[in-house]
C-alpha cells in the first residue's frame, strides 16, 4: 500500500463525483427539492391527522431517514453508473485501481451529500413541525447518522456488484433496492405493524435497530433488547458480504468479457 | 526477452446466458519486440479487440499463457497496469467533464497528484494540440479531438507499452493521417511499444514493422508487409490499355511488379507498391512509342489478401 497514490485514486472518484453533481442540476433537486417536499409532504399530513409531536417526530424521522440513505447510497452506486454510461469502464479498470478506491471515492462524496440532506431535513423539521433533534444528544445523533451511512454503504456495494453484472439494467435496481429495504424496516411505522413474515425479514435489516435506537428518545421503546448491537454488527456482516459480492462480480467481469461489453 | 510473448490463447463467450460457448480466440500465439509497432490486422469479428484485451488484462484468457513487459497478465495484472495504458475507437469519456478534467481523472488513478500531475495534463494538452479546448465539455467536442483526446488520456502515465484498437476508425483522412504521424513520432522519439489493431492495410503499412493476420479467432500469417505480399505474390493491380495493341516488352522485368497478365489491348500487372512505381513503368511504357489509352489502378486491399491466405 502506498498512501499517496492510494489518496490520488481515492480522490479521482471522489473529485468526478462532486465535479458530475455541480454539473448536473438534478442533484441539486436530489439535495434539496425532492428532501424539502417529502418533508412538507409529510409534516402537513401529520398536522392534518392532527397527530401528538411524539407520533410526528417518529414519522419525520422515517422522511428523513429515506432521504439521507437514497442520496447517500446514490454516489455509490453511479461510481460505476457513470462510467457505464460514458462507455468508459475499460479506461477505469485498465488503470491500477482496486474497487477500494472506488468505493472510498465516490463514498466520500454520497457521505457528504447525504450529510448535507439529513441536515437541510432535519432543519426544516425542527423548523416548520418543531420535531426536537436534540433530544438524544450528539452521541445518540451521531450513532444513528453512522448507522444510516452503514446502511446506505451496503445498499450501494451491492448495486456495484448489480452494475457489474447485469450493466445499464441494474439503474433500476439503485432505486429498487433501497426503497425495499425502507419498506420492510419500519420506515413510517412500527415493525410490529408489518404482517407476518416481513416482520422476520425487518429483523435482518438493520436499519431496523437503528431506527428502533433512536426512535427510543422519543418515547418509542426498542423491541429488542440490544438494538446497536444488533445494528453494528448486522452492518458489519452485510457490509463484508456486499464488498465480497463486489469482487467476486468484478472477477468474473474479467472473465465472462462485461467491461468491454459494458464499454461499446 | 520479448515485450509481448502470448502462448495458446484460448476465449470463449457466450452469446446469451446458458447459451452455446463461441470459440473467439484459438490457440492464439504472438510475439512482439521492444520498441516495435506490431499491427494486428483482421476483418470485424476477428477476434483482435479480444485479443488486445486479454493482453491489457481487461479479460482473462480460458487458456494459454501471455506475458507483457515480462508480466503474467492475470497474476501480475495490477502491477501491469501500471506500465501499459489503451486508446480504442470510438473515443468515450464523461461527457460532462473537460479535457483538462478528464485528464486529470485518469492522472489520479495512476497516483499521479499536485505539481506531477499538473505538469503532466499540461504537456499532453500541449502535445496533443488541445489547448484552446482544454475547459470544453467531451460531449461538445469533435471526433477527431476527442481521439486526441483518447491518445492523451493513453499517455498520461507515460505507458511502457501502448495498445491501440482501431485508433483511426470513423475519423477524417486529415485527422487520421494527424494522429498516424503522432503514433510514428510517439514509437521514434520514446521507444514505446505500440501493439495497435486494424483493419486498414494501408495505415498498417504506414505504421507497423511487422503485422499478423487474425481471422475467426486464429492467426494465419504474420511478418512484414512486403515480405507477405511477395510471399502471397500479391500487389496492387495496375492496368494498362493501349490504343493500338500490346508494345513488345518484358513486363515481368519492370520496377516492382510480381506478376503479369496479357490481353490484345492492355496488360494487368500486380505491383508491390504502385504509388512508388507508376512513374519507372510508365516511363518504360512510354519509350515504346505506343499509345496508352487508359490507366488504371486498384490498390490491393486486405479481403485479397485475406482471400489469398485462406483460399
Amino acid at each position: 500500500m502506498r498512501l499517496p497514490t492510494d489518496f490520488a485514486k481515492i480522490w479521482a472518484f471522489a473529485a468526478r463525483s462532486a465535479l458530475v453533481n455541480r454539473r448536473n442540476v438534478f442533484a441539486v433537486f436530489e439535495m434539496l427539492f425532492w428532501p424539502g417536499v417529502a418533508i412538507f409532504s409529510v409534516g402537513l399530513l401529520t398536522r392534518f391527522l392532527k397527530l401528538d409531536p411524539e407520533t410526528v417526530t417518529f414519522i419525520l424521522i422515517g422522511a428523513v431517514t429515506m432521504n439521507t440513505i437514497q442520496i447517500a447510497q446514490l454516489d455509490l452506486s453511479y461510481a460505476l453508473l457513470y462510467s457505464v454510461w460514458a462507455k468508459s469502464l475499460k479506461h477505469e479498470f485498465i488503470a491500477p485501481i482496486r474497487l477500494t478506491h472506488i468505493l472510498a471515492g465516490s463514498g466520500l462524496v454520497g457521505l457528504a451529500r447525504g450529510f448535507l440532506v439529513f441536515v437541510v431535513m432535519g432543519v426544516l423539521s425542527m423548523w416548520f413541525f418543531d420535531m426536537d433533534l436534540s433530544r438524544p444528544g450528539w452521541g445518540g445523533l451521531a450513532i444513528f447518522i453512522i448507522g444510516m451511512f452503514l446502511n446506505a454503504a451496503i445498499i450501494g456495494a451491492a448495486v456495484l456488484a448489480l452494475v457489474l453484472r447485469f450493466g445499464q439494467r441494474a439503474e433500476v435496481a439503485a432505486w429498487a433496492f433501497s426503497y425495499l429495504m425502507l419498506l420492510l424496516c419500519g420506515l413510517y411505522y412500527p415493525v410490529q405493524v408489518l404482517p407476518p413474515g416481513a416482520r422476520e425479514l425487518a429483523q435482518i435489516i438493520p436499519l431496523t435497530y437503528f431506527l428502533e435506537y433512536f426512535r427510543h428518545f422519543y418515547g418509542f421503546p426498542a423491541d429488542s433488547a440490544h438494538p446497536l448491537l444488533y445494528g453494528f454488527s448486522q452492518s458489519v456482516i452485510y457490509l463484508l458480504a456486499s464488498y465480497a459480492l463486489v469482487c467476486y462480480t468484478l472477477k468474473s467481469a474479467y472473465q465472462r468479457g462485461t467491461l468491454l461489453r459494458l464499454s461499446e | 526477452m520479448p515485450a509481448i510473448v502470448a502462448q495458446g490463447i484460448c476465449k470463449s463467450f457466450r452469446d446469451r446466458p446458458f447459451g452455446p460457448l463461441k470459440q473467439v480466440l484459438h490457440q492464439v500465439d504472438l510475439e512482439v519486440e521492444y520498441g516495435a509497432i506490431f499491427g494486428i490486422l483482421g476483418p470485424n469479428g476477428a477476434g483482435k479487440t479480444t485479443f488486445i484485451s486479454i493482453l491489457a488484462t481487461l479479460l482473462r484468457p480460458d487458456q494459454g499463457q501471455a506475458r507483457v513487459l515480462g508480466l503474467d497478465v492475470v497474476k501480475d495484472a495490477h502491477r501491469l497496469r501500471e506500465r501499459i495504458n489503451l486508446a480504442a475507437t470510438g473515443a468515450h469519456f464523461l461527457w460532462c467533464l473537460t479535457v483538462e478534467e478528464n485528464l486529470r481523472f485518469y492522472g489520479r488513478l495512476y497516483g499521479l497528484g499536485g505539481r506531477s500531475l499538473n505538469a503532466r495534463v499540461a504537456e499532453l494538452i500541449n502535445l496533443f494540440g488541445l489547448v484552446e479546448h482544454r475547459r470544453v465539455t467531451f460531449e461538445r467536442l469533435s471526433s477527431g479531438l476527442k481521439q486526441r483526446l483518447a491518445l492523451a488520456k493513453a499517455l498520461i502515465n507515460t505507458p511502457e507499452l501502448l495498445f491501440l484498437d482501431e485508433p483511426t476508425t470513423g475519423l477524417d483522412p486529415d485527422m487520421a493521417q494527424l494522429i498516424r504521424e503522432e503514433i510514428l513520432r510517439l514509437n521514434r522519439e520514446t521507444g514505446l511499444t505500440i501493439l495497435l489493431t486494424t483493419h486498414n492495410l494501408r495505415e498498417a503499412e504506414t505504421l507497423c514493422g511487422e503485422v499478423g493476420f487474425l481471422k475467426e479467432g486464429r492467426v494465419l500469417a504474420r511478418g512484414r508487409i512486403p515480405e507477405l505480399q511477395r510471399r502471397l505474390g500479391l500487389g496492387d493491380r495496375l492496368t494498362i490499355v493501349f490504343q493500338d495493341g500490346l508494345p513488345a516488352l518484358d513486363y515481368a522485368r519492370l520496377p516492382g511488379v510480381l506478376t503479369h497478365q496479357l490481353q490484345p489491348d492492355r496488360v494487368e500487372l500486380q505491383v508491390d507498391r504502385v504509388e512508388e512505381r507508376l512513374a519507372a513503368i510508365l516511363e518504360a511504357v512510354s519509350q515504346t512509342r505506343k499509345n496508352v489509352a487508359q490507366v488504371r489502378v486498384k490498390e490491393v486491399d486486405l479481403t485479397e489478401i485475406y482471400h489469398e491466405i485462406t483460399h
